[in-house]
């Protein structure tokens, strides 16, 4: 009988934390019409929600706005840092204005900077889903805080905290001179031993996984806790933002680039070996766009997924709303449950996707350092490996002689 | 029909045949390491590694296509 309560309690709780994370009308209903819009609810709820935005979204706790950094150039030229504590200062004490919705052409009309309808953007919140411009001269680059940087700073903290800790009790002895202690001191060694021996080695040629290692590692780990973050209650994961993800994805290039081996430049530049001239004019473009085009799979890769999740689980709860605004209150309360127990099967599999996506971020990393820092020893002209292979042919020949006298 | 409509339609058809197509990808992939590891049991580990970093390198293909039709929604 009580599991039966706490079930009925937890789905109450569900159902209080889907009408909260959707606010009844959205900001669109605030244009005019009066009526809550199915694009009201696709543009400003699911995709304002999956995406990055410049506060936030604590709903039943308030909406606190986060620090907006603006490199501008102002109207005499020279560069100036604005920085202001929220969108709202930003709007309201800069010079910046809001630039005004329906401009479907891109020439819209003048920036809202002050008056009536400013405060009913604030009222609707409808400047935290808009863009800003400054009045006079334009913004450089923009520098704010967004929610994706304060995710993924939490991530880097909890990583960087859990790894120094450990690395401490190492270094005073538990692990090394005695087993492990505790539970996360296993547990992460299981996944470091588990990178290092089923990742890292089989893909990196000889002793070089040694190099990549701490790289692996840190991709694998900062990936996993922030994916793991998106599915914790009031945040989202740093991954789901094309920014992050490329940049781990310029990263592994990078680190590609630098430690490539000159085998794999020549082969990259000049085709693969004993190829006909023509041949090698048609793959050396096809080798080029593939090394670029393997890591922008990388990092698209990663995004998609997390950002897929995570729009799929906002359309299922819309998807409640949606019904409600075409059929009527009675099939939104039917659509209620079976979207719920879809919900949470889909957040199962988030949990599953969060771990697989970080092994495979990894992966296919060490895949592509190990790629570009082999060498070839089959040419048989290097002077190394042809004494070497040599030595042991002459040695074979010499136990074969012994082993069976040839009658000469 | 309008443009944007146009564009919702493409976006639909694009998703739906990009998952055709990963479905087959990753159907087959399954189905081949299933075999495979059915046939030698003490490969499976290896077998299990290799058939999530094919099934990630299609699962790109498919989420290319993807984040287009998002793009076609979303700009339009």
């Amino acid at each position: 009988m009580t599991t039966r309560i706490r079930s009925a309690a937890a789905l109450v709780l569900l159902l209080l934390g889907a009408s909260m994370a959707f606010p009844a009308t959205p900001a669109r209903a605030a244009d005019g019409d009066g009526e809550v819009t199915l694009e009201g609810i696709v543009n400003n709820t699911i995709i304002g929600h999956a995406t990055d935005g410049f506060y936030l979204n604590l709903k039943p706790f308030g909406q606190p706005e986060l620090p907006r950094i603006m490199l501008a150039r102002n109207e005499s030229g020279s560069l100036t840092l604005d920085i202001y504590g929220s969108t709202k200062s930003l709007l309201k004490d800069g010079p910046y204005g809001l630039v005004p919705h329906g401009g479907e052409d891109g020439s819209h009309g003048d920036l809202i900077t002050a008056g009536a309808q400013l405060e009913e953007a604030f009222a609707t919140k409808e400047h935290l889903h808009s863009s800003v411009a400054r009045t006079s001269g334009h913004v450089v680059v923009d520098l704010s805080i967004t929610r994706h940087l304060i995710f993924a700073l939490r991530a880097m903290v909890i990583v960087g905290g859990v790894f120094i800790y450990l690395a401490q009790r190492y270094k005073n002895g538990t692990g090394r001179m005695e087993a492990p202690h505790g539970v996360l001191q296993n547990m992460m060694e299981v996944m470091v031993v588990f990178i290092r021996d089923e990742i890292a080695k089989p893909n990196i040629q000889g002793d070089k996984w040694r190099t990549f290692l701490p790289y692996l590692l840190t991709a694998f780990f900062f990936i996993l806790v922030a994916n793991i973050l998106g599915l914790v209650p009031f945040a989202g994961a740093a991954t789901s933002n094309i920014a992050v993800t490329g940049v781990m994805a310029v990263m592994t290039f990078v680190i590609g680039l630098l430690y490539g081996s000159a085998d794999h430049y020549k082969e990259l530049f000049t085709g693969p070996p004993d190829a006909p001239g023509f041949v090698r004019v048609i793959l050396v473009p096809i080798e080029i766009i593939g090394l670029v085009m393997r890591h922008l799979a990388l990092a698209i890769r990663l995004f998609a997924n997390m950002l897929g999740g995570s729009l799929i689980i906002f359309s299922l709860l819309g998807l409640i709303f949606i019904m409600n605004v075409v059929f009527g209150e009675a099939v939104a309360w039917g659509t209620t449950i079976i979207s719920i127990g879809f919900t949470v099967f889909i957040l199962l599999v988030k949990l599953l996707v969060a771990f697989i996506q970080a092994y495979v971020f990894t992966a296919l990393s060490a895949l592509f350092i190990g790629m570009s820092v082999e060498e070839h020893h089959h040419d048989g002209h290097d002077s190394a490996s042809a004494s070497t292979s040599g030595d042991i042919e002459s040695r074979l020949d010499a136990v074969e002689d012994a082993v069976e006298p040839t009658p000469a | 029909m309008e443009a944007a409509a146009l564009a919702y339609l493409a976006a639909g058809l694009g998703a739906g045949i990009a998952a055709i197509g990963a479905g087959i990808g990753i159907g087959w992939l399954a189905s081949s390491s299933m075999e495979g590891a059915a046939r030698q049991p003490e490969a499976a580990g290896d077998i299990r590694g290799l058939m999530i970093v094919s099934a990630a390198l299609i699962e790109g293909v498919a989420l290319f296509a993807l984040i287009i039709c998002l793009l076609l929604v979303v700009l339009v």
